[in-house]
């Protein structure tokens, strides 16, 4: 176990250094330039050069390249990630700052999906074809064609607008910053548009997961032996049927991610997709690169971690 | 695969003598692979209202911007906020557009993107996954590496940098940004099928024969890995829709006075508390255009290749 996470995380390296190239071409290849909101003619030619000299826009690409990854790496530095350029302070720094607000949000969506979807998915398929069954199919059915953007956009319109049960914006109230409770209220809105689509595609796997082990030739067996049924679903089937429903976990939690640059835009939640849309729009190009970093480091780490619970929980998988 | 599928012989000892075997076949009537296709198609009733549905869609899409011209972007102070009428079933908006002729020009914009993106996908998929496949070795493991490095980039940031920053707007910007981030999936599809292909006796066969690498890629492998792309393409339609929709909600994507699903909704959310029906046109025409995406995709998926049925 240790050799294969060892090989993993050796063979991640060449992998990250792909990212930084390919994210690094499509940021600096592209045209324009992000000096060009200063080309308005009140800002003085002189002034812009410094400006391109300063963010080092005006060295070659490949030198360019070699500098920002030669000092991306050394990441323990607070200045290993550069400046951003439109307000001058470590990206690293900024970062950071809006992390803590996406985990909540990512987290509290990843919990709330996780305590719905795993019963719903069990009764749809223990009473399979059943009155329930076919509501809760519907439903993830119509949950997951529902761009969680738009399921959103609803939400604010019913809770926030029409009944004022749940704030339009933001992480707390104005003058009421760090408190658990307003937290929670503000939360209720965007981890719903995020969880219930997540639900939707978790509930119908976890349903086809169950069926597939209720179909087992050890399912009948203890159902021959007289065991009760809430027995043979609970500690039977239910056990084999979460093996591959672990390995979801690691593969949402990327798409969290993209979810939550909508969402968070939606809700104007500080996180790090606010952060990213908002970057992209101000060519901000040394946050850009280091929130693709991120992302690309997450979607890595979210496979590993997929594939080590699958060895975690299936002893008969060994690596 | 134009074999009958009802000619098979009975296995020998079941004890009919072999005249009237052949009377029996004699009698069942000759179907094509591509008969019981349809077949198993129409017996999938979701996936039949679907496709009827998105056909409709479709037909819509294109002839009411065709026969209405400029009429989507349109705007008129004297019919602002107007309700429902004959020549604007759905009334006008806040800038006095038709809403209708503007959705279905909307729909247009947007199915156009997704099919658009779906042949790129198809496209660069197909391409490099039968290369890596059929080719082996060296060459294999650099796509499969370029592939891990696609498949490792959150594709939406991949997406929104592409598009922000190489010319906002631009609908081909849009059409291959899409494109570039998605054929991941495809290109492993077709290389897994080509990888088992390699080996088949026909294909050993066709190779025997003396027949070139291009004939053998292009006539034995790759109708035989059809059924999984069609199925990958379809369902892919719907995510491109999606994605674009997200990407103009965000203002990356189509911007006003052109129409799409997505800058109608981010203009519905500008405008809801005046008018907050607008929000849901665009989005019910999402959710439908998803909808028949994915039953279709479902039909597809069973009646191409049956084996692949999950027990439902």
């Amino acid at each position: 176990m240790v050799t294969y996470l060892f090989r993993r995380l050796i063979q991640a390296i060449p992998i990250l250094f792909g990212i930084s190239l390919v994210a690094f071409a499509i940021i600096n290849l592209a045209p324009g330039s992000p000096v060009d909101r200063f080309q308005t003619g009140r800002v003085s030619h002189q002034t812009i050069q410094n400006l391109i000299h300063l963010y080092g826009l005006d060295q070659p690409l490949p030198v360019q390249y070699v500098k920002w990854i030669t000092t991306f790496v050394q990441f323990w530095r607070v200045d290993a990630w550069g400046f951003s350029f439109v307000d001058g302070l470590p990206v690293t720094q900024k970062i950071f700052a809006r992390v803590p607000s996406t985990l909540e949000l990512m987290g509290t969506a990843l919990a709330v999906t996780i305590l719905f979807a795993i019963p719903i998915g069990i009764l749809a398929a223990v009473r399979q074809y059943s009155w329930a069954d076919k509501i809760i199919t519907t439903f993830a059915t119509i949950g997951y064609a529902m761009p969680s953007f738009w399921l959103g956009l609803l939400l604010l319109f019913v809770f926030a607008v029409e009944l004022n049960w749940f704030p339009l914006f933001g992480k707390y109230t104005f003058g009421q910053e760090g408190q658990p409770l307003n937290l929670i209220w503000h939360l209720v809105l965007p981890v719903s548009s995020l969880a219930i689509q997540q639900i939707a595609g978790w509930s119908r796997y976890m349903r086809s997961s169950m069926l597939e082990v209720m179909h087992q030739d050890y399912i009948r067996t203890a159902r021959a032996k007289g065991l009760p049924n809430s027995g043979v679903i609970y500690r039977h089937a239910l056990r084999n049927a979460l093996i591959p429903i672990i390995t979801l976990l690691g593969l949402t939690i990327p798409s969290l991610l993209a979810g939550a640059a909508i969402t968070e835009t939606i809700f104007s939640w500080p996180g790090l997709g606010y952060l990213l849309v908002s970057s992209v729009n101000t060519r901000d190009y040394p946050v850009v690169l280091a929130l693709t970093m991120m992302g690309g480091f997450m979607v890595i780490a979210g496979n590993l971690l997929a594939d080590v619970l699958y060895a975690v929980v299936d002893p008969r998988i060994t690596y | 695969m134009e074999t009958n599928m009802q000619l098979q012989a009975p296995a020998p000892g079941v004890g009919t003598d072999r005249r009237a075997v052949v009377d029996e076949v004699d009698l069942i009537p000759v179907r094509t692979y591509w008969q019981l296709v349809r077949q198993r198609f129409m017996q999938h009733r979701l996936a039949v209202i679907a496709l009827v549905l998105l056909a409709v869609l479709v037909i819509l899409a294109w002839t009411i911007p065709t026969l209405t011209g400029e009429l989507y972007q349109k705007t008129s102070l004297d019919l602002i906020d107007q309700g429902p009428s004959l020549s604007a079933p759905l009334g006008y908006d806040h800038l006095g557009e038709n809403t209708f002729v503007r959705l279905m020009r909307a729909t247009q914009t947007s199915l156009t993107i997704g099919f658009a993106a779906v042949l790129i996908i198809v496209g660069i998929g197909v391409t490099l996954g039968s290369i890596a496949g059929y080719v082996g070795g060296l060459v294999d493991n650099l796509l499969m590496r370029l592939v891990d490095v696609v498949l490792s980039i959150p594709s939406f940031f991949f997406i929104v940098a592409l598009v922000a920053f190489w010319g906002g707007g631009n609908v081909w910007v849009i059409i291959f940004a899409i494109g570039l981030a998605g054929w991941t999936t495809a290109a492993r599809l077709v290389r897994a099928e080509f990888l088992r292909l390699r080996e088949v006796d026909f294909v050993q066969a066709a190779r025997a024969l003396g027949a070139s690498p291009r004939r053998i890629v292009l006539r034995h492998m790759l109708p035989m890995a059809l059924a999984p792309i069609l199925v990958a393409a379809t369902l892919g339609i719907a995510d491109s829709v999606v994605l674009e929709a997200a990407l103009s909600f965000l203002g990356f994507g189509i911007s006003p006075p052109e129409a799409s699903l997505g800058n109608m909704l981010n203009n519905a959310q500008r405008y809801f508390y005046r008018e907050p029906i607008l929000m849901f046109y665009p989005g019910i025409m999402l959710i439908l255009v998803v909808l028949c995406a994915s039953f279709l995709g479902d039909g597809l998926r069973d009646a191409l290749d049956p084996r692949q049925r999950i027990e439902r």
